[in-house]
């Protein structure tokens, strides 16, 4: 059930998603990108961080 | 209607740029820090590793000095506008106030609610439920500027609202057209992205201290990863948006364009416009209309500010004389203004509406019209008239062009920056390069300065201008006494500066001080992760 949840609620993200990228993408192209651009550069700085623990887990424990 | 005393007008402008500027010193880190924090916690919810959970609440304080103290230093700019500018307020307070109070009444009252749970929430709240509060509360602080800036971008360029005769001033039309300006996305977009470069210099200097001092190792390895990357896109992404709002100045305001270029001639004034340079290096004279040591790279000016390698860009000579006719109808239509009126006489209004689009022009002129009436000007004086308010419609070239270069060169310093910092942070091999950590710690200010420069380009070259083409600033400002402006403008030089001192005190002492362990005598059991085993 939790499962189904979580995958509910995902789809809805997604619509909504998908919502605004076509009417911002139309009437707002930088605030889209706005939007987009954040996502991203906070996701890949922290992605950033799990490769740090990835990398010295069995690293030289240099920084 | 008499002109303000200049002096006034110019005190006013002064207070304004000193209490923004000030203000400004705060703002950028508050729109980066918080989704840097969102960043942190995220990965502390996903991976379950309370290191993370140390990194946002320790950067989370230092975030708080900042936010705290910046509040204080916005609140009276909004009163500004009404003691200071009441010509302003009254002439555009339908458009601009609506942006503001949106401001005031949504985004400030979002942010302020989430900030208070992200603080006092860590031990009330689930682990998702305080990371969408993190998110709501850099969600709250970026739509706090993103008003401001609809409403500043209505300043270099006015949308959704037009003149009411009957009135005497702007009225709304349009909400959308407001909202989605290009100035006010471009605008937005530049300036939220700029304090993302703020914020990740500030976190990724003071982990260089740290790495630099060997203290808190940990924390600072990963906060510096995290904010090298994070300042690397955001870097490059500033200068992009640079790119493009320079590209819409070029298109809604050329007069700013030019002066931020140095561009006295039209580009094309040699034969062919692609060959123009663009000036590294120049010393504009405004009164000899020329530059100085002019040091260029030919054939890059079109296609920068153009992006096209055969259109003439005008030059600041050009502009001006353009301005003539402009303010020849503009002074037709101020005189009909004032004939409807009196008695709204059809004809009046008739011939007010065929030259409205210049009538901001107009006002240039009433301030060397005999006794600063317009019906006083006549075929036989209009010409010198003309001539002498020609000159008012160019913005300060020097500082305009200098403001701008500074704050570009900052911006191509930053890529280079955070290109190495993420490269070395990347291999592991920050710690053999310690004159890289040191310029990480010296370069906190710098994006700080390229934001105050980057607002010295947008106002100053938007002059004479409090709203582009329709409202010289001259005739903004309130009329009060001498004494008044320079009471108040006293006054608040020296609390903002006990402000600024105030905060240099507190997070030079928070920063020396470091993160403090946390639940030292109760440790916290390691948190499940949401979606990941920890490696611990
Ligand atoms: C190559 C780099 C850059 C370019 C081409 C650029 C371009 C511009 C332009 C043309 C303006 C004036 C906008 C107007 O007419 O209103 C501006 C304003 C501004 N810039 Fe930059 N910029 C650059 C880098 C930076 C950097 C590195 C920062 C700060 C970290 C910054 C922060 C600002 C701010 C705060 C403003 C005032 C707000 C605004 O008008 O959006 N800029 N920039």
């Amino acid at each position: 059930m939790g499962k189904l949840f979580t995958f509910v609620g995902l789809g809805v993200v997604l619509a909504l998603a998908l919502l605004l990228a076509v009417v911002a993408g139309d009437y707002g192209p930088w605030y889209f990108a706005w939007i987009v651009g954040t996502v991203m550069i906070v996701l890949i700085a922290g992605c950033g961080a799990v490769m740090y623990d990835a990398q010295h887990e069995n690293g030289t424990g240099e920084i | 209607m008499p002109l303000i005393d200049p002096s006034v007008v110019d005190l006013s402008r002064l207070q304004f740029a000193l209490t923004a500027l000030y203000h400004f010193l705060f703002v950028p880190l508050t729109l980066g820090m918080t989704f840097l924090l969102a960043a942190m916690e995220t990965v502390y919810v996903i991976t379950g590793k309370q290191i993370y959970k140390d990194m946002t609440q320790f950067w989370g304080k230092l975030f708080a000095i900042n936010f705290a103290i910046g509040v204080a230093t916005g609140l009276t700019m909004e009163f500004e506008f009404g003691t200071n500018w009441s010509m302003y307020s009254h002439f555009v307070g339908d458009v601009f106030g609506t942006p503001l109070a949106i401001e005031g009444l949504m985004a400030f009252f979002m942010e302020s609610t989430f900030i208070g749970l992200m603080f006092f929430g860590w031990d009330r709240l689930s682990r998702p439920g305080h990371l969408a509060v993190t998110y709501l509360t850099a969600l709250g602080s970026n739509l706090s500027a993103l008003w401001i800036l609809v409403a500043n971008g209505f300043m270099q360029n006015p949308q959704g609202a037009s003149f009411n005769p009957d009135t005497m001033r702007m009225e709304f039309n349009s909400f959308l057209k407001l909202v989605f300006s290009e100035d006010a996305q471009a605008k937005f977009v530049h300036t939220s992205i700029a304090g993302f470069v703020t914020g990740a210099l500030f976190v990724m200097g003071i982990s260089a201290f740290y790495i630099l001092r060997k203290q808190h190792r940990e924390l600072a390895a990963r906060s510096f990863r995290m904010a090298a990357l994070f300042g690397i896109i955001s870097s490059l992404a500033v200068v992009t948006l640079g790119d493009a709002l320079g590209r819409l100045d070029y298109l809604v305001q050329p007069t700013k364009i030019a002066a931020i270029e140095g561009l006295w001639q039209d580009s094309a004034a040699n034969g062919s416009a692609a060959s123009a340079p663009w000036l590294l290096f120049a010393l504009p004279d405004q009164a000899k209309q020329t530059n100085y040591a002019e040091i260029g790279v030919p054939y890059v000016l079109d296609p920068l500010i153009a992006h096209s390698f055969n259109t003439n860009i005008p030059g600041l000579i050009s502009l001006e004389q353009q301005a003539g006719p402009r303010i020849a109808k503009g002074i037709v239509a101020l005189n009909a203004l004032q004939a409807y009126g009196k008695d709204h006489d059809a004809a009046a209004l008739a011939t007010f509406k065929a030259n409205e689009s210049d009538m901001g022009y107009g006002f240039l002129a009433q301030r060397y019209a005999p006794n600063q009436d317009l019906n006083l000007i006549t075929p036989a004086n209009q010409g010198a008239i003309i001539a002498q308010a020609e000159k008012d419609t160019i913005p300060n070239v020097p500082v305009t062009f200098w403001s701008f270069r500074i704050m570009m060169a900052l911006g191509f310093f930053f890529v280079g920056l955070f290109a190495f910092a993420a490269f070395y942070s990347l291999k592991n091999q920050l710690e053999r390069h310690p004159l890289l950590l040191k310029l990480c710690v010296w370069s906190i200010p710098l994006p700080i300065l390229a934001c105050e420069f980057g607002w010295i380009t947008a106002e100053a070259g938007r002059q004479p201008w409090s709203v582009y083409g329709y409202l010289p600033t001259f005739q903004a400002a309130s009329s009060h006494g001498l004494g008044y402006m320079v009471f108040s403008l006293i006054g608040f030089a020296l609390l903002y500066s006990a402000f600024i001192a105030a905060e240099l005190y507190l997070m030079f002492k928070f920063a020396r001080l470091g993160p403090q362990p946390h639940h030292a005598a109760a440790p916290e059991a390691t948190p499940a992760p949401m979606f990941a085993t920890p490696a611990e």
